[in-house]
């Protein structure tokens, strides 16, 4: 054996093996995750909710748009959860609505995690410059209050739900950036690194396959998180009157009803109780997954 | 000494960033689609070729974009943020009007928090399995998950409307105006439910980091020491125990004070509070770019603010930074 060959070495670096390793630490996350009876809790909550959204126009075929009755109709028999100014129907609106509310929340936390990630992932792994310039990227962008961001980018591109959610996207990076870069900078001189390196790993096969499987488990619990913070963040930005007018989502509606409040409760309760009940499960999920990837901090 | 060079190379970073948050309002205005010139002479009902052609040279709009830049910052420098359309005025004025009824609120909000956030997570590490402690985590979980617009609506709801005993709108009595010692009073009346609204989401946030902070500093060798001199259990908490506590509070504090002021708009909005919440809203509402990107520029200045404020106080209340160690 003259020579060493450099891919033994790359892969026998722990994170680099392939799915017979990968998968014990995975599935004894997931284990432990449904030891945790408030994340099993959340996670049945955001089921139903999702399985809401997605089935039931099939159960309930109300169009969220269209006048159902006279306005303000208490909840009834005619319409279960009431109707708004318009007379539209609060139930068919909290059933499609869910759909554009929780997209928005995945799709943006999906953006705000990648930008988060990557400037961290660099950051963190390069050091010197590249990581001066970044962090002062990032301070730049946390000097922003992240919803009057959102709003302002909002205003003035248009009111278009592909455009609230990368608005959303752009602005609450940060935290992501600073967990990921600290990350980094932990794993980046362990041995198991050093050894990959030395057998000759390129830069993208240590950032992509060395150290960041090695970084993810905070970085799924703060991603998590972020799909919370996004839904906040579209309830809020359509509040504001941000929202896209042509779909209905579960801001728009307490956005459109609130000056009728004392006329009529039920408009604006019912959806923000599916904002709060949505936040609420994902931050369990959140939890519960927190104490499966940390067993560290299991105690807290 | 060492201090003061410090403060000034903070000083001397805030000015850069505010210069880059100038820059980007520069950008966004110009990489946003529309013309502003045509929504001036849409505004007016239509304008002439010549009318437009006249406006853009009024704005400067037909010299180039690194003049206009150039001009911008120069205005700014000035106190210049531009015209508001919709109000007819000068956008700072409209600002600072508007700016102490927002600091007001979030100042008050902000007090509440920290103080009933503190002794909640105190109280409740004591006994990190009983009643209370699990009583913060569910406050803190709901307060996280609760919009606080909807939040403030059903506050609203319940002390507007089934129990009236709390103004809902507006800073003051405006039907029947008072003076003095019941002025205040007036419109510390009308603060609660908009200060409470504000501070529930960040006593939700303290009461929690206090709590995990206060199991962890308890646990140290330090506490350990001074209950083993014999020293009363409450000298332990407030002397030894709160002061170490509260160096992660202030960090977040510090971090979330934009949190704190997007909070404050939102919850303005809901109880026609009269600071820059509302100008944010009419100015959305009417396309009011001016107004807007000079609320994101004064926003970021008082992030900054809070962020030097942070820095000091960290020092003051952490010796090892003090000393220079870090």
């Amino acid at each position: 054996m003259s020579t060493l060959d450099p891919s033994l070495i790359v892969a026998a670096a722990p994170a680099a093996l392939p799915a017979a390793k990968a998968a014990s630490p995975t599935k004894a996350a997931f284990r432990q995750f449904l030891r945790s009876p408030s994340g099993v809790a959340g996670a049945a909550m955001l089921l139903v909710l999702v399985l809401g959204t997605l089935f039931g126009p099939l159960v309930y075929p109300v169009d969220p748009l269209d006048i159902a009755g006279l306005p303000f109709t208490p909840p009834s028999a005619d319409a279960l959860l009431g109707t708004d100014y318009l007379g539209r129907d609060i139930l068919a609106g909290l059933i499609h609505g869910g759909r554009a509310t929780l997209m928005v929340g995945a799709v943006a936390a999906l953006i705000t995690i990648s930008i988060g990630v990557t400037v961290g992932a660099l950051s963190g792994f390069f050091g010197g410059w590249i990581d001066s310039a970044l962090v002062k990227i990032a301070e730049f962008f946390q000097v922003l209050p992240p919803l009057l961001f959102a709003m302002v980018l909002v205003t003035l591109f248009g009111q278009k739900l592909t455009t609230i959610t990368l608005a959303i996207g752009a602005v609450s990076w940060t935290a992501a950036a600073r967990l990921t870069r600290a990350e980094f900078m932990r794993l980046r001189d362990l041995d198991f690194i050093k050894a990959s390196r030395a057998a000759g790993a390129g830069n993208a096969h240590l950032i992509l396959r060395v150290v960041l499987p090695n970084a993810l488990p905070p970085i799924i619990v703060s991603a998590t998180l972020a799909i919370g913070v996004a839904i906040l963040f579209e309830g809020g930005l359509s509040f504001l009157g941000l929202g896209d007018p042509n779909t209905m989502s579960w801001g728009l509606m307490i956005g459109q009803n609130r000056n009728y409040v004392l006329d009529a409760w039920w408009a604006v309760t019912f959806p923000g109780a599916a904002i709060f009940l949505a936040v609420l499960a994902i931050s369990l999920v959140g939890d519960g997954v927190n104490d499966a990837v940390n067993p560290r901090l299991r105690r807290r | 000494m060492n201090l003061v060079a410090h403060i000034l190379g903070k000083l001397v970073n805030a000015a850069a960033l505010l210069l880059a948050v100038l820059v980007l309002n520069f950008c966004l205005i110009h990489l946003a689609p529309g013309d502003p010139v045509q929504v001036i002479a849409g505004e007016m009902g239509g304008a002439s070729a010549e009318v437009v052609a006249a406006l853009r040279a009024k704005y400067g709009l037909d010299r180039t974009l690194f003049e206009q830049l150039m001009t911008y910052l120069h205005n700014v420098a000035g106190g210049d943020f531009g015209y508001s359309y919709y109000f007819n005025e000068p956008v700072l004025g409209l600002i600072l009007q508007r700016l102490p009824a927002t600091l007001y609120l979030a100042f008050s909000s902000l007090i509440a928090a920290v103080l009933v956030g503190t002794m909640l997570g105190v109280v409740s590490a004591r006994r990190p399995n009983g009643l209370l402690s699990h009583g913060v985590t569910v406050l803190s979980l709901a307060g996280y998950a609760a919009p606080i617009f909807w939040t403030g609506l059903m506050l609203l709801l319940l002390f507007g409307s089934v129990w009236p005993i709390l103004p809902v709108s507006g800073m003051a009595d405006v039907v029947n105006p008072k003076t003095g010692f019941a002025y205040l009073l007036d419109v510390a009346k009308h603060l609660v439910l908009p200060s409470l609204t504000l501070a529930l989401v960040f006593i939700a946030q303290y009461s929690r980091l206090a709590r995990v902070n206060m199991i962890d500093v308890l646990s140290a060798d330090y506490i350990r020491t001074a209950r083993a001199k014999g020293l009363p259990e409450t000298v332990v908490i407030v002397k030894h125990a709160l002061r170490n506590m509260l160096i992660p509070i202030v960090t977040v504090v510090g971090l979330q004070f934009g949190n704190l002021f997007a909070g404050a708009v939102l919850v303005e909005t809901v109880f026609s509070w009269p600071g820059m919440g509302r100008l944010v809203f009419d100015s959305i509402l009417r396309r009011d770019y001016p107004t807007l990107m000079a609320v994101l520029f004064f926003s970021a200045m008082m992030v900054i603010a809070a962020n030097i404020i942070t820095d000091i106080v960290y020092r003051l209340i952490d010796p090892r930074i003090r000393a220079g160690a870090r």
